[in-house]
Parts: structure tokens; sequence; C-alpha cells
């Protein structure tokens, strides 16, 4: 393993835990959603997700999300963001729930379902930005 | 009557009025009521990590009761203990409270 510790042992700032990612996650929330918007995706629970993204080529520049008021959520919308900043469209539409849950340690098993809810919420604005482009390219009609 | 308990100050709360006073009478059937529920707010979570020694004979207590108890998710976050509660103590916020009370509210909520 050769990233860099990102715990408290090692002054990392900023932390990647679940109380950190909420606090960025809660202003990350309520910016001004990209034009590229995904549907909204809700839960059994009555949570919804929907995100919104930039894209620089086919790298995703930025990522924004407005989700229902859950700290899980939340935390682990802002995860998605962070991790995949930058990253290609097509390879962040193979990030699993499973995967996110294993970067974000910390989450009781009852509340890891809410990372399935990100994720599909992620893949549907992943999607619009896929129908987006095919339309410009005059794919749609 | 039946109440509910929030847990809300961080002075005695859990090791006096809780550890001293509720508990002990609730383990000896003498509370007066019953209790629906406990939720806790910032450092008074630490009572429900395993191991704490008046959060497991609380944890027994709620479990032979049916006594609902609950962390604040954001609070058990800030202290990285979300993971590590009791067997089925569940984190949450408040739609997660009144949902989980809404099988059986209390007459009373208490916060101390």
């Amino acid at each position: 393993m050769t990233a860099a510790c990102r715990e408290a042992c090692c002054s990392a700032t900023p932390r990647f835990t679940v109380a950190e990612l909420f606090e960025r996650g809660f202003r990350r929330n309520r910016a001004t959603p990209f034009n590229i918007e995904g549907g909204a995706i809700n839960d059994a629970e009555g949570n919804t997700a929907r995100f919104s993204l930039a894209l620089n080529q086919s790298k995703l520049s930025e990522l924004r999300f407005r989700v229902s008021s859950c700290t899980t959520l939340i935390a682990y919308c802002e995860a998605l963001a962070e991790l995949l900043h930058g990253r290609d469209a097509g390879l962040a539409a193979q990030f699993t729930p499973r995967e996110l849950v294993a970067a974000l340690p910390g989450v009781p098993a009852l509340k890891q379902s809410r990372a399935v809810l990100a994720v599909a919420a992620l893949r549907a604005a992943l999607v619009a930005a896929q129908t987006n482009s095919t339309a410009h390219q005059g794919g749609v009609t | 009557m039946k109440v509910a308990y929030i847990f809300a100050t961080s002075r005695h709360t859990v090791s006096y009025v809780l550890g001293k006073m509720i508990l002990p009478q609730l383990e000896e059937n003498r509370h007066g009521v019953d209790v629906a529920g406990m939720f806790f707010f910032e450092d008074n979570n630490y009572v429900l990590v395993k191991g704490n020694p008046i959060g497991a004979r609380l944890h027994a207590v709620a479990k032979k009761k049916g006594i609902l108890l609950m962390g604040c998710d954001q609070c058990c976050y800030e202290r990285e203990i979300a993971d590590i509660l009791f067997e089925g103590v569940p984190i949450g916020c408040f739609p997660d409270l009144y949902k989980a009370l809404s099988g059986n509210m209390p007459d009373q909520v208490i916060t101390l």
C-alpha cells in the first residue's frame, strides 16, 4: 500500500470520516446544481438523492448533489464526490455500493443501505451526461 | 403512563440521573412509569458503547422491557463510535426516533 495515511495520526486534513464528510457535504448539498443532472432516486425509507455534474472532456470535473438531510446519506454522497473527482465518467459508473461502504468505515450495518441510494443517484446523473453527450453529437433526435 | 427520555445535557445526566436513579429503579421494577425509549445526544452516547458498565446494565434492562435505545447519529459519527454500540442499538435522527416510537408512543417526553 503506497497511499498516504488519511487518519488523524498523520494529521491528515481534510479527514475522510463520516463526520467530516458530512460537514463538507452539508455545504455541497446546498450548492446550485450543474446543468447535467440525473433524476431523483428514492428509497423505501423516504430518502431521496440526486446528483449533478460538470464534465471536462470525459472527466468528472465536479460533482454536486441534493439529498435528504440524512447524515449517512450526505456523507456517502460527499465521499463519492471527492473520490470520483477527476475520474473518467465511464469508470465512475462502475463504482459500486460495496466499494463505497468499504471506502468509508464506521457506518453501522443498518445505515449502509444509504450507499446503494447514493450510487444509484450518481449513476442516474452519469446516464444523463451520456444522453446529453449523445444528443449533442446528433445521436438523439 | 409511558414516557420517553431524551438525554440532552452532559452534566451528571448519565452517570448520576440514569446510572443511579432511573436504571436501578427500572431494574427493580419501581420506576413508576413505563419507559418507551431513550435517546442520547452528544457525550451521553458513550454509555451506548459496547463494554460501558452502565450501558451494559441499561442494554439488558431495555432488552427485557422492550425499551428503545437510540443514539444521535451525528453525535456518534463525530465521536467515531457509531459502529461500536451495543448489539441492536441503532443510531438516527428525529425522523428515525419518531418512526421507532410510533408503535409505542409515550405520553410524556422528558428531556434531561
